[in-house]
């Protein structure tokens, strides 16, 4: 049988190309939303990472970095610097704006730092060193056509773009940053100045320990000592956003991905009722010779099979293709299509299409009648 | 022609009915998807929407709820009050915060009202109090329901506990739930002191919102004021823009998807119907009455497989609701017009397909054994 449903794979080559491109644009699909998904995740991850220290201090109660407003004291930073284990605390801030140009609002989160916690990836031109400047990411400077040297607006007061970022972006919200000196700029000459009071100024610490240090003490100490601060390795910190991520985006992910699940079922069901039908007389063949149902079955699902394991590296490349060329086009997105566990699960799943599919003839194949092969 | 298109592709009910499932779940699939970003950009105006003020004061140089932050000082709500044409002024203290209840982090924002005045408050209970008291907080149903917490029991916010006085609907979406707090508790929690963020300003009979909002912005000194119209349009605006890019690339590939499928059952079709067109061909019909037919076929299970993903979303807008209330799935106009759209290019390409197999088609094939 296996003979044979190779055979017919390569007996119609137009249709079994038609077939394969079409799992594999399901595959690839599947793999997309996979990616998009573990992307959305890298990307609350890098957020924390990429700012840097040993321990991160946070404002008692306050567990997340990107989505929870956190208010710490300014004689914490003496406090924390002054407990054992600490070489230095960077402070660290952040506020949501809107960027508006063009009849189009984007939030942006700026990401305000001292001599840490800074833009990771500066491509182009350098990060912001004083007031009025301000280093955004790609996915900004894409989205409203923003070059080095020009002007980025946000609530009246007027930055000048002097760096590109790479990759500084979540939840699809691009990020900018500026240093504290541009901070208290932007608070006393733009709109905001009348009601500055209610801004934070520190949201986080940042750690750096002595060397020898274990963080994890470090970190501990600060706890024991500091009734208004929280303390957390970034690994934690970083996972904790990852999670709310996963609250926020799990239910959703799973009905999309139901979804393409029965999509991918339906299609390859119908590629083998389709493949069935027009070769009734050759089954009807089979049939008068002595296979049974069962025989002619496990030819039509081994075809199945076979459309599938084409099918899978095809998508895996037009996945891969298709996320650079998202990617390119609107940075603010990570879709990390070459997940292994991503690949695994897919791979395992077309298989399993592959068989389901291929037994949706079952019921023709049952009616199938020997004397088909004899008639004209 | 006509005649022999449909009833060809009616001649197997069977796999009929599978492949315009098959479009059907691609183009079900980007309203789907769509449908999310709906859903929530309809949520994320809710408050707007539900408390139905006048007019929205908040700090100048901001114009949205979302994504953004507001603050103004205390003293700004006599003054607003103080304007002509103002009948009542409600100030809301307002932040995204995350959230513990019962042993899990929810994102929510939380309103900060005053103390036992609804104005600005839950607009749908499923029980409790309609205002928190001091101490209290009123949370979504639907959390509630996912954490196993009920009525007195505890939840963090930023630190501070407070006790469930009442369980809200109409509250809860994947990014978008609110928690309504006093604005005494959440200015303690978040260490602000005479400040709010924004004021809901009901204006007094008669007067144009409009006209209201530009006094205000006259009169008060660095506020903007916004009607409830625009207000809410700009927060729709930035919740739609945010997904406009991922929309269209899922909208992209499932329409490639519907293509490819449409085109394969085309194909099939003709593969099938060699004879046939033979036959045809040798009494004279054209290719281009063959491709028309074609196009006639592809464009019937274009539109079939259209009208039943959009059966489907609609079935699942109240069965999404029921089944999974974390999800909310929405419909627009707009979605459905694309959709549509797209079901008809999808047909058009589709057809181009076979063509190479209907022109391969010999006449002479229809007189051979």
């Amino acid at each position: 049988m296996l003979k044979l449903a190779i055979k017919n794979g390569f007996y119609r080559p137009a249709r079994t190309f038609l077939t394969v491109l079409a799992v594999a644009a399901i595959l690839a699909e599947i793999l997309m939303l996979e990616g998009f998904m573990s992307g959305t995740y890298t990307q609350l991850r890098k957020s924390v990472l990429e700012r840097g220290g040993d321990v991160i201090v946070a404002q008692t109660g306050i567990s997340n970095f990107i989505a929870a407003r956190s208010v710490l004291p300014q004689q914490v930073r003496a406090e924390v610097e002054a407990q054992p284990g600490v070489a230095e605390a960077h402070p660290l801030t952040s506020l949501m704006l809107i960027y508006e140009a063009g009849g189009r609002l984007s939030p942006i989160l700026v990401v305000v730092y001292d001599d840490a916690g800074g833009p990771a990836a500066v491509t182009e031109g350098r990060a912001p060193q004083g007031t009025g400047e301000i280093t955004i990411d790609r996915a900004l400077a894409r989205r409203y056509g923003l070059a080095i040297g020009d002007k980025l607006t946000l609530s009246a007061y007027d930055f000048t773009i002097t760096g590109i970022t790479e990759g500084a972006a979540a939840i699809f919200t691009p990020f900018a940053f500026v240093t504290f000196d541009g901070l208290i700029d932007f608070y006393f000459e733009s709109d905001v100045g009348a009601d500055i009071a209610a801004f934070p100024l520190l949201s986080f610490l940042l750690v750096d320990v002595t060397p020898g240090a274990d963080p994890a003490e470090v970190a501990a100490t600060i706890d024991a000592n500091i009734p208004d601060a929280d303390t957390f390795l970034p690994e934690t910190l970083a996972t904790n956003d990852e999670n709310l991520g996963r609250e926020l985006f799990g239910p959703i992910l799973s009905l999309l991905l139901g979804l393409s699940y029965a999509i991918g079922a339906l299609a390859i069901g119908l590629f083998s009722f389709a493949a069935v039908r027009s070769r009734k007389k050759t089954l009807g063949v089979l049939r008068a010779l002595g296979f049974t149902t069962r025989h002619l079955m496990a030819g039509v699902v081994i075809e199945a099979l076979f459309t599938a394991l084409l099918a899978i590296p095809l998508g895996v490349a037009m996945a891969s293709g298709l996320a650079t060329l998202i990617e390119n086009i609107s940075p603010v997105y990570l879709i990390e299509t070459g997940n292994p566990v991503g690949l695994w699960r897919t791979g395992a799943i077309a298989v399993l299409l592959a068989i389901l599919g291929g037994l949706a003839p079952l019921g023709t194949m049952r009616r199938l009648d020997p004397a088909t092969a004899f008639r004209g | 022609m006509f005649n022999w298109t449909f009833r060809e592709l009616f001649s197997s009910p069977q796999q009929l009915l599978a492949s315009v499932a098959a479009v059907a779940s691609a183009f079900a699939l980007v309203l789907f998807f769509e449908g999310v970003f709906a859903g929530e950009s309809e949520k994320i105006v809710a408050l707007i929407d539900k408390t139905d003020a006048d007019v929205w004061v908040m700090q100048e140089g901001v114009g949205n709820m979302h994504m953004t932050t507001s603050f103004l000082a205390d003293w700004k709500i006599d003054a607003v009050a103080g304007v002509e044409g103002v009948k009542k002024v409600t100030p809301i203290l307002y932040l995204n915060s995350v959230f513990e209840a019962g042993g899990r982090n929810w994102f929510s924002f939380v309103v900060g009202m005053e103390a036992g005045d609804p104005r600005a408050g839950p607009w749908e209970m499923a029980r409790g109090a309609r205002a928190p008291g001091p101490g209290e907080a009123i949370i979504p149903e639907v959390i509630a329901d996912s954490a196993g917490l009920g009525i007195g029991d505890k939840v963090r916010i930023a630190g501070e506990d407070f006790t469930i006085a009442g369980l809200s609907r109409d509250t809860f979406s994947m990014a978008n739930s609110i928690t309504f707090v006093t604005l005494d508790d959440l200015a303690e929690t978040i260490s602000t002191v005479g400040t709010v963020s924004y004021l809901l300003v009901d204006a007094e009979p008669g007067v144009n919102p409009a006209e209201l909002a530009e006094r205000i912005k006259a009169e008060v000194e660095k506020v903007n004021a916004l009607t409830r119209e625009e207000f809410s349009a700009r927060d729709y605006s930035i919740a739609v823009q945010m997904g406009l890019d991922i929309v269209w690339i899922m909208t992209l590939i499932g329409g490639a998807l519907a293509v490819l499928l449409t085109g394969f059952i085309v194909h099939s079709h003709v593969s099938e119907r060699e004879r046939e067109l033979a036959v045809m061909k040798a009494l004279g019909v054209r290719d281009r009455s063959i491709y028309a037919a074609l196009l006639l076929q592809a464009l019937a299970i274009g539109l079939l497989a259209y009208a039943l993903a959009v059966a489907l979303i609609y079935l699942a807008v109240p069965l999404v609701g029921v089944l999974s209330p974390k999800i909310s799935l929405g419909v627009t106009t707009a979605a459905l017009i694309r959709s549509g759209s797209t079901a008809v290019v999808v047909s058009l390409i589709a057809a181009i397909i076979p063509v190479r197999r209907v022109l391969s088609v010999d006449p002479v094939s229809a007189f051979q054994q």
